[in-house]
This record gives C-alpha cells, structure tokens and sequence, in this order.
C-alpha cells in the first residue's frame, strides 16, 4: 500500500508554522487566533488518520461471453479498520464498456464493512480482456494523508467473435484419406456414382450394375467418389490494419475467421490456423469441436505487434502445412511481408484463396490536392497487387466489410470454377 | 485628509483583494498551490490592517475560522472530480466533519481571545504555547476516540 501526503498537509503545516512565528515577533495574539484553525486542523487529521487495512477483489458471473453479451463483474472491498473516504475505480479494458453501475465512486466504509459493487459490463469487442486493476485510495477525515493499493488479481473475460453462418464454404481442390463431407474426384466406395467398370475379383455384390452387365453380357460394377475430408488452413495476417472508431480490419478478419472454421469444422474437415505477423502463432490441422474451440482461443489472442523482421513461410512447421490443403487467406494486403509469404505458398503449389480485408473504407479519400492524388495511387497499387496474385493463380476478393462473407466466398468461388474452366 | 490607520487599513484591504483574486485565480485554473498563498495573503492583510490599533481584536477569531472554511471550501472544489460518483451520505459526512471541525475551531479561537483579553500584555508567547497544548489534547481525545 502506498502512502502519501496531500499538499494540503504541508500547505497547513507552513501557515501554521508561519503564523505562529509571525504572532511571536509581531507580539499579537490576534495572529495566533487566525493560526489556530489550521493548527487544529492539522492536528485533527493527523491524530484521525489511521492506515487502512483493505481487502479488494473483483469477481465476474461468467468467464466466457460473445461479443455483445452483456456480463456482470462484481468488486469486492472489506476493511478492517474505519475508511471515511474510499474512491474505488475498476479500470475497463478497451473492449467492454459499462453500462449500468458506478465506476469510479466514492464510498465510506465502517470497521469490518464489506461492500459489493455491481457493474453491468457490455463485451463489445472479441479478445482476451483482463479486467482491472481495480484501484483503491483512502483519505483520512479532513484528506491530508491518503494510502493507495490495488487488486492485484484480474480476472479474464473472453469474449468470442459474433460469426456469420455460412451456408457454403470453398471445398478444397484436393481431398484427404478420412471420411468426410466433400466428394472425391478420386473413384473408391462412396454414395456419388462416378462410372461404371468390368467386374474385377474382390468386387462387392451389391456394386454390380445389372442393367449394364445385361447389356454387355459380363458383369459390370459401378464406380462412386467416395466423401472425404480436406485439410483447410486459416491464414490470417496480423502484420498491419487499418482502424477508424471501434472497427479495424483485424476485426473483420477475425469474425470471418471464426465463421470460416465453424464451417468447417461441421463439415468434418481439418482445420488449421496461422497467425502470421509480428507474433506467429500457429495450429496443427485437426477436426471437431475441441479443434474449433483451439482455433476460437488462439484467434483471441491475435493483436497487432510492430516488427521490422522479415519472416518467411519458412518459419511455419511443416506439418502446420500439409500438402494438398487449401489456404484461405485473410488479408488487408497491407504489408509486402504478408503478401510475400501468400505468393511464396502459391508458388509451392498450394491451393490459395485471399479474402482481401479492403483497408479501403477506413481511408476516406481527401476531397482534392496531392493527398487525393496519393489515396489514387494507393488504391491503384492496390489492385495491380490483387492483379499479380490473381496471376499466380490465387483466387482473390476484396471484401469492404459492407457485403456478407457468404457474398464474397460467393466470388471466391466462381473465379476458382473460372479459374479451372480456362485451364483445360 | 488620511491618516496613518487609513492609510495601513486600506493597505490591508489591497492585500485581502490579492488574496480573493489569486483564490479565485487558483480555483478556476486548478492550482492547489494558490489556497495557502491566498491565505497568507488575506492574513497579512488583516495584520497590516490592525498595526495601528492596540487591544485584542475579538473578531480574529471569526476572520481565522472563515480563513480555515475558505481553504476548506477551495480544496473540495479542487479535489471534486465529476465522473467519481461520491454517495450522498458521504458528502453528508464530510460537511459534518468539516461544520464540527469550524465550531471546534472557533471554540479555541474564542477561548485564546478570551485568555488574551483578560491576560497580561505581550504574553503572545504564553497564549501560543497554550493554544499549541489545547489542539494537542483535541488531537489525543480524537486518536483515542478513533480507536
């Protein structure tokens, strides 16, 4: 606990002082009348002062939220000794806003009082909050001396991304060995008739098409794609975004982020996330419930850090990268880094799809002058960027934030169709 | 034609008006550091004010009470911050602390004017020691009264 003396301590004590000496050579007792008060104040205030023993502690009824659920976190304080004034202020991460309740207040606390305070709290932003500290000053009667001291335990709330559902998702050119819900263009046992073949022995019963083999007069079988899974990585780029009011594009890109791996996830693929910025952070491909959890608490931990160091997509495991998986990247195309890396795992032969989180909206063009022309400029470097990796065969969209993600997949998905269609 | 006390008292009021205007000064720029100036400023006023006059002035004691209530005053208003929300009954405690600490003030003030009026001349010495004992033992009283 931390001590402290008002100014108002010193400032009574030197008139005090001051006017007694002054009473003494001047030889008026008047003056000893005008010193008097603040002699007495003085001394009350010392003599009334006793350091306070406290006790805080903050309490919230959920740990867990969405993003526009409203939590209520409770502050505890208890004192033993008699407190005349206590401001108590529970900071508030950015992030969640109060709503209903009194932050900072003010309060007087008896010898073994214990005081609750209520604060509704909205989530108004995904991540990983601390709540607090909560601080605590104590002021003696007449507030010439005060102690301050602060929660030290902070309780976390976190708040997981509002998502979109999306109704279809982009299926990966490739499949993996395990069952899922995407149709092989591989032939195998399956519910999709793909073609029919001469019988071969090891050939089930049950697979003879008779109408064919009675045509041909030997028996043939028929041939299906089976369903499978794929391997889908998330890439989200938290090298730089663009920010106005409560909205930046890391916002956009994480919400569309956790809605893209609840798509999945239902769709029995595996699903893997990168983080790629001034922090990497990365996850192993895996399937079901406990894997979108994984994917939801890492992404809450995704910030923004400056670096200068250049990072390759070498620096990713292997196996965070499996081949044949497809790459959904989402990106505001701010940074060569990020853009580097996407052409790099295009060029190893990847399946690359890039939501480009347009930064866009959040630079208002400038009415006239050189800035207009610069804001030009920058937007057309932008699209020639879009260009080149759209060239090297990366389905590319840009997305304002104005349009559902399903809209924009919706875009991703007919340049791949077209994509294909011109290749053979 | 103005004579020696004019001159003193008129002087003494220029001081006192320097002392409201730096109070004023202070409390709308926020500086705690003009009360104790201000204070000082109106004290040494009333001081030049009654160099020319002999006797104990009986309204010293009411002059040091209002100097304390202005300092009190000015040092709620510096303090007060609008977005902490205080409880009434906090506030209402603090004007009781504040209202019995004056009263208490005023009571020593009267009974050290009292002590001065009837006492021997040029015994300031006497009366501050005195007035140094009776705060000390409202000072005792209060810590016991506290524990």
């Amino acid at each position: 606990m931390t001590r402290y003396a008002s100014p108002k301590l010193a400032a009574y004590a030197a008139l005090s002082a001051v006017g007694l000496l002054t009473a003494l050579v001047f030889g008026r007792p008047e003056l000893v009348a005008l010193t008097a008060p603040f002699l007495l104040a003085l001394a009350a205030g010392l003599a009334l002062a006793t350091p306070p023993r406290l006790t805080v502690h903050v309490e919230v009824d959920r740990e867990r939220a969405l993003e526009g659920d409203e939590v209520t976190a409770k502050v505890v304080v208890s004192s033993e000794t008699p407190v005349d004034r206590l401001d108590l202020y529970l900071r508030l991460p950015d992030g969640v806003d109060l709503v209903e309740g009194r932050n900072p207040v003010a309060l007087h606390l008896r010898a073994g009082e214990q005081r609750e305070l209520e604060l509704r709290l909205l989530a108004r932003r995904w991540g990983g909050h601390l709540l607090g500290p909560a601080y605590v000053r104590a002021r003696d009667p007449i507030g010439l001396r005060a102690w301050e001291t602060s929660a030290t335990a902070r309780p976390e709330l976190r708040v997981y991304p509002r998502e979109d559902v999306l109704r279809r998702v982009l299926q990966p050119r490739e499949t993996q060995v395990f069952a899922g819900n995407e149709v092989s263009r591989r032939k195998g046992e399956g519910i999709e008739f793909a073609d029919i073949r001469p019988w071969a022995p090891g050939d089930a019963l049950k697979r003879v098409n008779w109408r064919a083999s009675a045509r041909r007069s030997e028996l043939w079988v028929n041939e299906s794609h089976p369903e499978r899974n794929t391997d889908v990585i998330l890439f989200v780029d938290s090298f730089a975004e663009a920010r106005q009011g409560g909205v930046s594009t890391l916002d956009l890109a994480v919400r569309a982020t956790a809605a893209l791996a609840d798509a999945y996830v239902t769709r029995r693929d595996r699903v893997g996330l990168i983080s790629f910025g001034g922090i990497l952070r990365w996850l192993v491909p895996g399937t079901g419930l406990v894997q979108m959890y994984r994917i939801v608490d890492a992404l809450l931990d995704t910030q923004i850090v400056l670096s200068y160091y250049w990072k390759e997509i070498d620096v990713i495991p292997r196996r965070t990268l499996p081949p044949s998986a497809l790459v959904v990247a989402l990106s505001p195309l701010l940074d060569d880094r990020s853009v580097g890396a996407l052409l790099d795992l295009r060029a190893r032969g990847y399946d690359l799809a890039v939501i480009d989180v347009s930064p866009v909206p959040f630079a208002p063009r400038p009415a006239s002058g050189l800035d207009a022309v610069a804001y030009d400029v920058w937007t057309l470097r932008r699209d020639a960027l879009r260009h080149r990796l759209q060239r090297a065969g990366a389905a590319v969209a840009e997305w304002r934030g104005d349009t559902p993600l399903q809209a924009v997949l919706e875009e991703v998905r007919s340049f791949r169709r077209y994509a294909r269609h011109a290749r053979v | 034609m103005w004579t020696n006390g004019d001159h003193l008292a008129s002087i003494g009021a220029v001081l006192g008006a320097i002392g409201l205007a730096l109070l004023t000064l202070g409390l709308v720029l926020r500086w705690p550091m003009t009360i104790p100036w201000a204070v000082l400023l109106a004290a040494a006023g009333y001081l030049v004010g009654r160099l020319g006059s002999s006797g104990v002035d009986g309204w010293a004691a009411l002059i040091g009470v209002l100097l304390l209530t202005s300092a009190e005053l000015a040092s709620w208003s510096l303090e007060h911050d609008a977005r902490i929300h205080a409880e009434p009954a906090l506030i209402v405690r603090r004007l009781a602390t504040l209202v019995a600490l004056l009263a208490a003030a005023l009571f020593v003030n009267f009974l050290l004017l009292g002590t001065a009026g009837v006492g021997a001349p040029g015994s300031v010495l006497l009366i501050a020691v005195g007035v140094a004992a009776a705060v000390g033992a409202i000072a005792v009283v209060l810590r016991l009264a506290r524990a």
